[in-house]
């Protein structure tokens, strides 16, 4: 009998000290990392069509267009369909595609997730987590001379 | 159903219909407007009930748990989020009632019904207290028991109809554990009544009015359960086997037969059953209330709020249960009640008539 | 290494009788001459050496191998299809030295692929070889029961074989299947019923079928029934290349935040096939994360047993879940995710240590000091509970006998008592320098896998600690975290590798075969959960449902890794 007061004992303490683990979202923001995975945000102007991205992306999610002369036309990514493995980020020399921590995004149908490069390149950053100091610090290259503004050219 | 005259405390007076009948002039004695009445009494009783069941089932439950469990739960509808109950209501209720093929028709829509009015039905002889007593006959106890088992037949009629294995392994477990522990109820019970000697609801109240002691200003009543401290566990438990409650919820377990009786039904009959429950888990209450708690009487406060907060706090100690006990394995349950429960509470009547025979003859 | 080693290093007491076993290792020399003439040929794999013996010669081998050189376990049964012949391959190692492995090959003709079935000499080849007939092709004669494992009966081809165009028809018509609607009927025996409990079933974390045979209460016969999770894991990893495309899959075997144990499975095993050396530094992370992953899955395993005995409403799955998301909100500042972590890299691992170094040492130390009031506050809950005891003592027995015939691995084998543990027996990472100790109970039933469980978590705590300590004074100018890996990988053609961790649940051996380019030709993934399913009837045969349940609970299967 006596564990099985001890477990009730254990139980109504839990109850009584009012401690709750809930986090009320979304009026409280839940802690992310800096390092979090989440939307991808793609810069055309630093983009050098190499299709490392498209190459590396185990499930196929980056599709690349370019017309014979390799100027870049299309950047489409299916972000219902990636995994967020980082993997496009990692490979990519010239940094143009990088994960934010942004995970609040929604559609209606399946297909508004596939994102091409207008949509990508306006994926806002999550509150203000800075998801570059994160990474290795000498990409401080986003970041342009506003005040702390991710400068996106 | 006669009035009977008030004994001891101020508690104990008319049953309700007569009540009612005083104070709009009628005369008591003609049937057809003491049946008119009886029904108007056990409407408002029942509908004072079904408030509190769906007050706490659906919100106090969550409510309860989550603070069992570090949560807080719901809170967004309405104030402290009391607007899921309606919420909840239509929901449930807006659901589509599914009839599996090859349930046996009358059995299967009847179960809800029995299980649902076998606990209401054993409401009528509880004293609530300031005068809320729908009837007061002198075999009240034994009434209460005898309806609160009709339950069983209730919960055997849906796991057989339901044409499915799962409820068909629920049925018979929930038969075997409602066999198994009504005896020691109503032993217990008895016990109760070797003290009072007699059956009626408002004389056992009555018998726990006087203080038992006074310690330091404070009177202490003379409620069994500080009598008989051991007839209330045993009571207890077993009360929370009739019930279904852990440690014995094994004719619903979750994780084994999905929802054992319960498995084939929907929306309505699923709010019945689910109400059902409840009310006999306030009913096992109000009985504990009634035999060992000393039913209404209580400082300061209406007779009748002490009586729902004693129900309410017998609801709150299976909850409790529910968050840290586990469950009983059937064979381990069924041996505990036939050789564990139903020795102690033989050994419990024994006793309890030894003391009061010792007493009567000091 | 642990300090409480049993045998001294030249363990020659009891390894005297068994061929084969000197104080270097394993002679096959003296094993080939064990085999005799029916040896065909020899095989240098990277693990061990391979043995090529006829399709019609496995019982008598694998007897002679098992009862004389003292190769009590199979671990793992690949099968594959090359262009001019089929192979299985068992890979035999002992639970008392798993350094000790034997790979025996046994090739079989393309045009009638089949060959003698070990499951006389090793119960656990049974749901093995069905595998194997069901994904490749080969058939197996004497086996108990050939019927397709993973995929529906109805399945036509077989996907890893070379022929497997995925062009038929797999829709198959009502003619054909058995009527879904069928009215009951009984058998000659009416006195059992026959039950199906899942794949929709609140219990059965996640979707696994148990066809079960029920006397009363009690359960004459229970067959599980698996598949209904497979994703051909097998076949997306021979898509991928090795270097980087790989490495997301493995999070999704044991998806239960045992993440970065499956990572390392993988990157064990790619990084003894092409040769890779990990610094010091990042065995020194992988060994911390991969502590914190199995701190999570056993949390979680214990928070859904205590489900399945407690019932719906209990407070212990909840207060595992919060303790959980501590570890996890620790994993998701160091990896970036809290379930699938794509952390470790051949080589190393992804990314150093968050700056400021200091703030994660103190949230992990944090992390903790909290843990053991947590363990206590378990045991108030659990351990100590009568009615769980009597619930959980003496049900669900697993004899070590047959737990070691059924390839039985993890907190199910060292709840039987049998010392297996990969991390110090065939050590890895950075396990053989720090001071922790293998936990095992003698009581072989759901009590002590459970308690083997918990102590586990304390034991991965002081894991944990050690490692903290170590990054913390880790001297600046040395801290590699990744070795340096050619972009595009190709090892060597025809190299096969056999290698295990200890994962969560069990020993996660990966098998590859490679050919030359930079995708692998064969991956074989041995779960352990798939060789622990195969106790269940063992456990609950003559015992009530409930045990049941509290059995499959116990045995803490994940069906992401039992279907692949």
């Amino acid at each position: 009998m006596i564990g099985i007061l001890k477990s009730m004992a254990t139980t109504m303490k839990h109850a009584l000290d009012g401690n709750t683990f809930t986090v009320e979202y979304p009026e409280e923001e839940p802690e992310v990392s800096p390092r979090f995975r989440g939307v991808h945000k793609f810069s055309q102007e630093r983009c050098i069509w190499c299709r490392q991205c498209e190459n590396v992306c185990p499930n196929n999610t980056i599709q690349i267009v370019t017309d014979d002369q390799r100027n870049g036309e299309q950047y489409n990514l299916h972000i219902g369909q990636c995994i967020y493995c980082r993997l496009c980020e990692e490979v990519c020399p010239v940094d143009a595609i990088i994960l934010t921590q942004n995970f609040e995004w929604t559609a209606d149908t399946k297909d508004e997730f596939a994102l091409d490069k207008e949509q990508l390149k306006n994926v806002p950053w999550y509150k203000d987590i800075d998801p570059l100091e994160a990474r290795e610090p000498d990409r401080g290259v986003w970041i342009g001379e506003g005040e702390g503004e991710v400068d996106y050219q | 159903m006669a009035p009977i005259a008030p004994i001891a405390a101020p508690l104990q007076s008319a049953p309700l219909p007569e009540t009612i009948a005083e104070l709009l002039g009628l005369d008591p004695n003609q049937p057809a407007v003491m049946f008119v009445l009886a029904f108007l009494a056990a409407g408002a009783i029942v509908s004072v009930l079904m408030g509190m069941t769906a007050v706490l089932g659906i919100w106090g439950k969550r409510k309860i748990t989550a603070a069992f469990t570090d949560r807080i739960a719901v809170n967004r509808h309405g104030p402290f989020g009391l607007l899921i109950i309606p919420a909840d209501a239509v929901r449930l209720l807006s659901k589509e009632l599914i009839v599996p093929e090859g349930v046996d028709r009358p059995a299967w829509d009847l179960a809800p019904l029995v299980i649902a009015s076998s606990a209401l039905l054993g409401f009528a002889v509880i004293p609530f207290g300031n005068g809320i007593q729908i009837a007061d006959p002198e075999t009240g106890l034994a009434f209460v028991f005898a309806t609160a088992s009709i339950a069983s037949l209730g919960l055997l009629m849906a796991g057989y109809a339901s044409n499915n294995k799962y409820s068909f392994m629920g049925g018979l477990r929930a038969v075997a554990q409602n066999l198994a522990y009504e005896i020691p109820l109503v032993l217990t019970g008895a016990s109760v009544v070797l003290f009072t000697g007699s059956l009626q609801m408002s004389e056992i109240v009555a018998a726990q009015n006087e203080a038992l002691l006074t310690l330091g200003g404070v009177a202490i009543p003379s409620w069994f359960v500080f009598i008989n401290p051991f007839a209330f566990v045993l009571f207890m438990v077993a009360n929370l086997a009739e019930v279904g409650r852990n440690p014995f919820d094994i004719p619903e377990a979750p994780t084994e037969i999905v929802a054992g009786y319960q498995t084939e039904y929907s929306s309505v009959y699923f709010v019945l059953i689910y109400l059902g429950e409840f009310i006999h888990i306030f009913l096992g209450g109000a009985i504990v209330a009634t035999l060992f708690l000393g039913g209404p009487s209580g400082p300061v406060l209406p007779g009748f709020v002490w009586f729902f907060a004693k129900m309410i706090a017998v609801y709150l100690f299976t909850q409790w249960a529910r968050s840290a006990v586990p469950r009983l394995r059937i064979d381990q349950l069924i041996q505990i009640g036939w050789k564990g429960m139903l020795v102690l509470s033989f050994a419990n009547l024994v006793l309890t008539a030894v003391i009061v025979g010792v007493i009567q003859s000091a | 290494m642990s300090l409480e080693e049993p045998e001294p290093d030249d363990g020659v007491i009891e390894a005297a009788e068994e061929v084969g076993v000197t104080t270097e290792g394993l002679d096959y020399d003296a094993l080939a001459e064990l085999v005799g003439d029916r040896l065909l040929d020899r095989e240098d794999h990277v693990n061990a050496e391979g043995f090529v013996i006829r399709p019609d010669d496995v019982q008598d081998v694998l007897f002679d191998l098992r009862d004389e050189a003292g190769f009590d376990y199979l671990s793992c049964v690949t099968a594959q299809e090359y262009d001019d012949r089929y192979e299985s391959i068992y890979h035999l190692k002992k639970y008392d030295e798993p350094t000790h492995e034997l790979s025996v090959v046994v090739p079989s003709t393309k045009d009638d692929p089949r060959n003698q079935s070990a499951n006389a000499v090793y119960r656990t080849a049974d749901w093995h070889e069905r595998e194997a007939f069901d994904l490749v092709g080969i058939e197996y004669d004497d086996h108990p029961d050939m019927r397709r494992i993973l995929l529906p009966e109805t399945w036509q081809g077989h996907p890893l074989s070379q022929d497997f165009s995925g062009e038929e028809p797999q829709i198959v018509t009502l003619r054909e299947h058995a009527n879904p609607l069928q009215e009951d009927h009984r058998g000659d025996d009416a006195d059992t019923m026959f039950v199906n409990i899942g794949p929709h079933h609140p219990a059965t974390h996640g979707v696994l079928h148990l066809k079960t045979v029920l006397d009363g209460e009690q359960v004459a016969d229970v067959e599980p029934d698996i598949g209904y999770l497979h994703r051909c894991e097998e076949q997306m990893c021979q898509q991928g290349t090795y270097r980087h495309q790989i490495m997301p899959y493995p999070d999704r075997w044991d998806y239960i935040s045992a993440g970065i144990l499956n990572e390392w499975a993988y990157a064990r095993a790619a990084e003894d096939l092409a040769d890779i050396e990990v610094p010091e530094y990042a065995q020194v992370i992988r060994t911390m994360s991969a502590e914190l992953c199995r701190i999570a899955a056993h949390l979680l395993a214990l928070g859904t047993f205590a489900l399945d005995v407690y019932g719906d409403f209990t407070a212990i799955f909840m207060y595992a879940v919060q303790d959980r998301e501590v570890v996890q909100n620790i994993l998701e500042d160091l990896t970036g995710q809290r379930l699938m972590f794509n952390y470790l890299r051949l080589g190393g691992v992804a990314w150093d240590i968050p700056e400021p170094r200091d703030e994660f040492f103190e949230k992990v130390r944090d992390m903790l000091d909290d843990m053991p009031e947590k363990l206590t506050e378990y045991h108030n809950l659990i351990t100590s509970n009568e009615i769980f005891q009597l619930r959980c003592v003496d049900t669900g027995v697993l004899p070590p006998e047959e737990a070691k015939s059924y390839g039985a691995t993890g907190p199910v084998a060292r709840g039987s008592g049998i010392d297996f543990d990969l991390r110090r027996d065939d050590p890895y990472g950075y396990y053989d320098e720090l001071d922790w100790d293998v936990v095992t109970e003698d009581g072989c039933d759901n009590y002590s896998r459970l308690l083997v469980r918990m102590q586990e978590v304390e034991q991965s705590a002081r894991i944990i600690e050690q490692c903290v300590d170590l990054l913390e004074d880790w001297p600046e100018d040395e801290r590699e975290i990744q070795a340096n890996v050619p972009r595009t990988l190709r090892p060597d053609p025809d190299t096969e590798v056999y290698r295990a961790v200890e994962a969560a649940k069990g020993e996660l051996g990966i098998y590859m075969r490679s050919d030359g380019t930079d995708k692998p030709a064969r991956f074989k993934i041995r779960s352990p959960c798939f060789s622990n399913l195969q106790t269940l009837p063992v456990m609950s045969e003559g015992e009530y449902v409930p045990d049941m349940i509290a059995s499959l609970g116990s045995l803490d299967i994940v069906l992401g890794e039992v279907d692949r």
